[in-house]
């Protein structure tokens, strides 16, 4: 199960060290390290106890009976005079053989159910689903019960069905790791390039699945020793066989008579249990980069290159509606900031268009969402001012940044379906912030609302009001989300490269629809992207940003007829000719700007 | 020589199974105030009995006694009652009297006794019990085995065809043997779950869960509402012993039996007065007396040899907290085949078991299969073993399942380590662990001595005292046994009630519990 | 939708009707003597032959199973072959008593885990590090242990709650909250972490979706986005962890109930799989898993509800 995952479209998607190998990450971890040891620990107990075990844990002594610790009995005598000591010992080599045995069969089963399932699919894949839902349906403890008055008290036995009964918990992870890696380029390579298959399970799908495993087998231990402690507790294990959870019976049968018997076993088993949960929570951090990346503080932030001059075309704007200067936007990792934007520098006029240009990554859309205070989850505005309408929205709080945010600065994101809360209609996306933001009544925002709809260019506003948004297109809904950021007639609309996610056919129409609605409404936009025709179609004046930094503004016929800055004249130089309004192609390696993560 | 019987007769039943499922709970009484119901007048409202056993079927005909009596008492009457210290009194049948060869007794019933359902008590009815209870499932059916017949004589008049006579009979009458339920039960499909009985309570099924808890409230018309002590009786069922300790701990029970003296602490924290005797005693049944699953067993030396490998005092006071006293006799203290010299005719000697072994042709020791349940702490089986690895015997215990009564009465293993009612009278002792019939003569090996002192016992008088002191001689002397000690029965009381333990049974009365 | 929820429960039926193949055989090849047993040890031949006539034990394995299962589809799961108590009754009145236990821990969980869960994942910083331990510590330990030392504490020493027992509702409402609270509480801790890591886990998911961040432009309160929108988004994965919770806590009440003499599933479990009562065993099975199939359906259909996409098609 994925928790968090890196923060989307900021791209520092290894802000960590070089990887370090995951044993020693592991260690470093606060939670890891003191949870390895002590289970290295218990480890070594468990192989050596029973050979270094002082008595025989069975063997009985009338004289020992509770005897305190002392004289050859280092923790006393249990109920029955057997050395506590030795008990101990051996107990944890069968407590901890019977997690292992557990984790085991489970492993064994599900892993290989798993592989073969999600790789060949067919009946494996059937029987896998069946089996899952089988053992979904009953608490395993119920089974287990069961399964006694048919095998008998054994804990070998019992703790093999078990394994076998939690092995889905293996069989789905490994079953849809492998079904995602399956189909995925590498594998579809490796298999045209006539690797058997044997060796493209052994290759590259035990090495994705490999993660999820480690991950879910101290889970497993856990549940095994648990569940052994449990059943051993109400007595249904075999007595013969010293385990904790029989330790624990025993100290709770004689909790009266001596207190410590208990105090043991519980140690010893709340211990470990606490330590493989820990030492699972630390793996998964190390594993998926959920853990908590500021553990320790970081030293401040600097600037860590040197800005280009800006080159600019003409006059400033005069009296700019907004102001960014010297913006720089940084991310934090574990022991140093990734800085994504360096030196932002823009100036956009009251009512015009500004673009934003600049290819896949240079920090465009940072820029943006810095101006916007809504940057992802650790990324911070660390330098510079941004002044809109002469009031300077750095350092302000979230709150007093809601009071401009949905009122005067309104936002157009990139990917129209991603955008809209696939949970609610649209019409309830459209009127909540008119209702809580605008104080309008219920009623009032539903007629605006539908205007909207109807202002925008969709052809049944009310149809649209009450889909959801998978009913709609991609057009359709870049037009809806178009209609609740100028619901509030802002004064700025930041558009984050609105028309890359449509069709072409479309991008055109929304591109129209942007310009009219400026028209009517007098509002500056602020757009960000990488197409040079969209600036050329719509833009009054551009910037260009290459790695973090603007190296080059001014009005954009200037900027088009005379390119300064190297930058630029190699992005205009890899625009085909004759094709406007066409995504920009060939700049980067990967030869393609128009999709994925732009910024 | 119906009066002597009665002064002999002190009742109860073995505990089967049951004994050793609750540990060593079973409890008599410590006969602090005697005298059955002891009544003060004004009812109370509620009576919490904690129970460690639970009731299996509520069918009279295969009824079981022992720690299930409380629930049987409720709701039924049984022909005759016994006080708590052992006198036979009347019960359903106002008069009882034998013929002269005591080969018939013939019982004069009450009038106007009527069951639950509203049916009227007749001879026929309880006739028909008796019959049904001597050919029913009860592990106790042997008690009526002198029983041929049961006619009733007319409306009032009940009478019982022996084959032979048999002195405890009377006090058989007052226990799950004389339980009479209504005719309705008889072939009813719910008998096992819906009692119909002539006693002082009902079962209300509605206010309670099969397996957990039991409500009884008190019938109007009762016919002997001097033993109604309560309006309603809850009967609570603890399956764990964790759970009763916390029920104790909490006072959440008027009453109850404890599983084990190592519950004793506990209740006397809690604020209950501790009410105990000595009515089991615990060791090993050295059933094999043949020797035909373990050759060994068959030679009286090695009987000898195990008894005296045992450690009693070691054994009470790391099992029972001390709370018993050794002996190496089965049969009761306050019957008359006791002697004190058998207390201790086994003092533990490991030199001497080993020689002894040596002697029967073992010199490397013995090894005896034993069966292991979950329902006794491992610790304890453990423990036995421990002492008896000291003299050679070595114990393999065996994991018994589901069918460990099962297999242990069906001779499955030559010995093992168990608890057995300590009978109020000799020839109960007889009827439960020496016949050649009874359950805990687990092979059903006949003894032409303990017959033929049996066949004296039967007719009563000094003779028969006599000839009770010489069978306990000899089952001592043949090692038939290795008892370990007797154990204490406690129950336990809060200050709100009081109760007079009984004789030889696990659980008092009913009518024996009173308020305070 | 309607076909959705058809599918599931037809689903759902097959498996009820496979378990109830798999354990009627497997309880079959461990049992043994039962007639003896049933019928008493100083039960003449004639009569363990009666009963073994009257329970249908002379009867094939296959036959037997053929009469269960007839019995079974018209709702009559046989006595017990022990007490003769009717086994629907018998496990119904019980189940109640667990699932009622097992529900009241599911609701707490999912109140206090979603909760602790949402405050996790927004505010993050010591509060998020403060509830993960505690969900370890809580996972951790037993809930057995767990139990003793809530009874010893909240029922012995304070006298709060009764340390055993169980009330049923139909007596006093009040009574049974207070019985069923102490058993209720051991089994929520050990499940709360699971379900605060989960929902905080899905919650950081969601809170990074770009709607979220369309919202936040939008002026909305972070409060109003959380609750409407993050919350509604992450539920999916919540009540699936929650479904499965459901499962466990039904395993863990039936140590509990033991532990707080309370008339579950769980004694019954232990005593008829002691005595090997088969029908009582397969009764608590069966129904068990009917509850659970209930349950899991109920889970896949609200996921269902929740996704538009679904509840439209």
């Amino acid at each position: 199960m994925s928790t968090a995952t890196t923060p989307v479209d900021t791209a520092p998607s290894d802000t960590r060290a070089p990887r370090a190998h995951l044993l020693r990450r592991l260690m470093a971890n606060p939670l890891g390290g003191p949870a390895i040891v002590f289970l290295l620990f218990v480890a070594v107990v468990a192989v050596i106890g029973p050979f270094v075990a002082p008595n025989d844990p069975s063997a009985t002594s009338l004289q020992n009976i509770f005897a305190p610790p002392g004289d050859g009995l280092v923790l006393g005598g249990d109920s029955a005079g057997r050395d506590i000591f030795s008990r101990l010992l051996v107990a944890t080599s069968f407590s901890i053989a019977g997690g292992l045995l557990v984790a085991a069969v489970a492993s064994a089963i599900g892993v290989t159910a798993g592989l073969v399932a999600g790789y060949f699919g067919g009946w494996v894949d059937t029987m896998g689903s069946w089996f899952t839902a089988l053992t979904m349906s009953l608490p395993s403890i119920i089974v287990l019960i069961a399964a006694r008055s048919v095998i008998g008290p054994s804990m070998w036995l019992t703790m093999a069905i078990f394994g076998v009964f939690i092995s889905p918990v293996y069989y789905r992870v490994v079953y849809n790791s492998v079904r995602a890696v399956r189909n995925e380029l590498y594998v579809d390579a490796a298999r045209t390039s006539g690797l058997s298959t044997p060796r493209i399970i052994g290759r590259h799908i035990l090495l994705a699945v490999r993660a999820p495993v480690i991950l879910l087998t101290s889970g497993i231990i856990a549940a095994g020793i648990g569940m052994q402690a449990g059943f051993d507790f109400l007595g249904l294990g075999d007595p013969t066989i010293p385990t904790w959870g029989q330790m624990l019976n025993e100290g709770f049968y004689n909790i009266n008579r001596s207190g410590l018997l208990v105090l043991w076993p519980s140690l010893a088993l709340g211990l470990t249990l606490i330590a493989l949960t820990l030492l699972g929570t630390a793996l998964r951090d190390e594993l998926e980069g959920t853990g908590d990346e500021r553990a320790k503080k970081l030293p401040a932030w600097t600037p860590s290159q040197e800005s280009d001059p800006l080159l600019t075309h003409g006059e400033p704007v005069p009296d700019p509606l907004l102001e960014v200067d010297g913006l720089a936007v940084a991310y934090e990792g574990k022991t140093y900031w990734t800085t994504v934007v360096h030196d932002a520098r823009l100036r956009v006029a009251r009512g015009k268009t500004h673009g934003l240009v600049g290819e896949s990554g240079s920090g465009k859309s940072q820029t943006a969402f810095g101006i916007l205070g809504l940057l992802p989850m650790g990324g911070r505005v660390v330098d510079g001012s941004i002044r809109f309408d002469g009031q300077e929205l750095v350092g302000l709080s979230y709150d007093d940044m809601n009071k401009l945010r949905g009122h005067r600065i309104a936002y157009v994101p990139q990917e129209p379906m991603s955008n809209l809360d696939p949970a609610f209609t649209v019409g309830s996306q459209l009127t909540d912030p008119l209702v809580i933001v605008q104080g309008l009544s219920r009623a009032e925002a539903r007629e605006r609302a539908i205007s909207l709809l109807g202002l925008v260019g969709i052809p049944d506003p009310q149809r649209t009001f009450d889909s959801y948004p998978h009913q709609l297109s991609g057009g359709m809904a870049q037009r809806v989300l178009i209609a609740g950021a100028v619901a509030s007639h802002p004064d700025l609309l930041i558009a984050d490269e609105p028309t890359t996610a449509l069709d072409v056919t479309v991008q055109a129409e929304v591109l129209d629809l942007l310009r009219d609605l400026q028209q009517e409404l007098g509002m500056a936009i602020l757009i960000v992207t990488h197409n040079f025709g969209v600036v050329a179609d719509l833009c009054d004046h551009v910037s260009v940003m290459r790695k973090g930094v603007i190296v080059e503004t001014g009005a954009a016929e200037d900027v088009f007829r005379e390119p300064k800055h190297p930058y630029t004249q190699s992005l205009f130089d890899a625009i085909p000719s004759g094709a406007p309004r066409a995504p920009l192609p060939g700049v980067t390696s990967s030869g393609d700007l128009g999709t994925g993560s732009l910024s | 020589m119906s009066r002597i019987l009665k002064a002999l007769a002190v009742g109860s039943a073995a505990a089967l199974a049951l004994t050793a499922c609750s540990g060593s709970g079973d409890a008599t009484g410590d006969a602090t105030d005697t005298s059955s119901s002891s009544s003060t007048g004004g009812r109370a409202d509620q009576l919490t009995i904690g129970a460690v056993v639970d009731i299996a079927t509520w069918k009279a005909a295969d009824a079981e006694w022992g720690n299930t009596a409380t629930y049987h008492m409720a709701v039924y009457d049984t022909l005759l009652r016994t006080a708590a210290d052992g006198t036979v009194e009347p019960g359903l049948a106002e008069e009882w009297s034998y013929n002269d060869d005591m080969t018939e007794l013939t019982l004069e019933l009450r009038d106007g006794v009527t069951f639950s359902d509203g049916t009227d008590l007749t001879a026929e009815v309880a006739a028909e019990n008796v019959l049904r209870f001597r050919d029913g499932a009860s592990s106790n059916t042997s008690n009526l085995s002198a029983v041929t017949d049961a006619t009733a004589v007319d409306e009032d008049t009940l009478v019982l065809t022996l084959s032979q006579p048999d002195p405890a009979l009377t006090t058989y009458l007052s226990q799950n043997s004389g339980l009479v339920a209504a005719a309705s039960t008889f072939d009813a499909a719910d008998a096992q779950t819906n009692p119909v009985g002539s006693g002082p309570y009902v079962l209300d099924a509605d206010a309670s869960t099969i397996g957990s808890s039991y409500t009884f409230t008190a019938r109007d018309d009762y016919w002997d509402p001097e033993i109604q002590h309560y309006d309603t009786i809850v009967i609570n069922y603890y399956a764990d012993a964790s759970a009763l300790v916390n029920a104790l701990r909490d006072n959440q029970v008027d009453i109850a039996n404890t599983n084990s003296t190592t519950q004793i602490p506990d209740a006397e924290a809690a604020g209950y007065t501790i009410n105990s005797l000595p009515i089991n005693w615990k060791g090993l049944i050295l059933a094999d007396r043949a020797g035909s699953v373990n050759e060994a067993l068959g030679d009286v030396k090695v009987r000898q040899a195990i008894n005296y490998a045992i450690d009693r005092e070691g054994l009470l006071q790391a099992l029972e907290s001390g709370y018993g006293e050794p002996t190496t006799q089965i049969f009761g203290t306050g019957t008359e085949a006791y002697l004190e010299e058998l207390e201790d005719a086994y003092p533990y000697d490991p030199e001497k078991a080993k020689a002894l072994l040596a002697e029967a042709g073992y010199p490397d020791g013995i090894t005896v299969v034993m069966p292991q349940t979950a329902f006794v702490p491992a610790s304890e089986s453990e423990l036995i073993a421990g002492v008896l690895a000291e003299s050679g015997i070595t114990v393999e215990y065996e994991q018994a399942g589901e069918s460990f009564i099962s297999d242990l009465l069906g001779g499955k293993w030559g010995m093992f380590a168990f608890g057995l009612n300590q009978e109020p009278m000799a020839w109960m002792t007889y009827q439960l662990a020496l016949a050649p019939g009874s359950a805990w003569n687990v092979f059903h090996q006949p003894d032409e001595t303990i017959e033929s002192l049996a066949a004296t016992m039967r007719l009563g008088g000094d003779d028969a005292d006599a000839a009770a002191k010489e069978m306990n001689q000899y089952v001592v002397e043949q090692a038939m046994f290795a008892p370990f000690y007797r154990v204490l029965g406690v129950i336990v009381t809060n200050d709100a009630t009081t109760v007079t333990m009984k004789d030889g049974q696990a659980v008092s009365n009913l009518w024996d519990i009173v308020p305070a | 939708m309607l076909k959705f929820v058809g599918k599931r429960l037809l689903a759902g039926i097959a498996l009820v009707a496979a378990l109830s193949v798999l354990t009627f055989f497997l309880l079959q090849t461990g049992s043994s003597d039962t007639a003896r047993r049933i019928a008493g040890q100083s039960a003449t031949e004639e009569a363990v032959a009666q009963v073994e006539a009257r329970l249908g034990l002379d009867q094939p394995v296959m036959q037997q199973f053929l009469n269960w299962a007839g019995g079974a589809l018209r709702g009559d799961f046989g006595v017990s072959w022990f007490n003769g108590q009717p086994v629907t009754d018998a496990v119904l009145s019980r189940i109640s008593v667990t699932v009622s236990l097992a529900v009241g821990s599911v609701v707490l969980t999912a109140l206090i885990g979603i909760v602790l869960g949402a405050l996790a994942a927004t505010r993050r910083g010591w509060l998020d590090r403060t509830v993960q331990f505690l969900g370890v510590l809580g996972q951790a330990i037993p809930g057995f242990l767990m139990a003793l030392f809530l009874v010893i504490v909240f029922a012995i020493k304070l006298d709060w709650f009764p340390a055993t027992g169980y009330t049923k509702p139909g007596d006093s409402v009040n009574e049974w909250l207070l019985s069923i609270t102490l058993p209720v509480v051991a089994l929520t801790i050990g499940s709360i972490g699971g379900v605060a890591q989960q929902v905080r886990g899905s919650m950081i998911d969601v809170l990074n979706r770009d709607f979220v961040r369309t919202l936040r432009s939008r002026g909305l309160p972070v409060r109003r986005i959380v609750f409407r929108h993050v919350l509604r988004n992450a539920a999916g994965p919540a009540l699936s962890v929650l479904g499965l919770q459901f499962v466990i806590l039904l395993g863990g009440a039936v140590i509990v109930e033991q532990l707080f003499s309370i008339p579950g599933l769980g004694p019954l479990a232990l005593t008829s799989t002691s005595l090997g009562d088969i029908p009582i065993v397969m009764g608590i099975v069966i129904m068990t898993a009917i509850v659970v199939t209930i349950v899991n359906t109920l889970v896949d259909i609200a996921q269902a509800w929740l996704n538009p996409k679904v509840r439209l098609s």
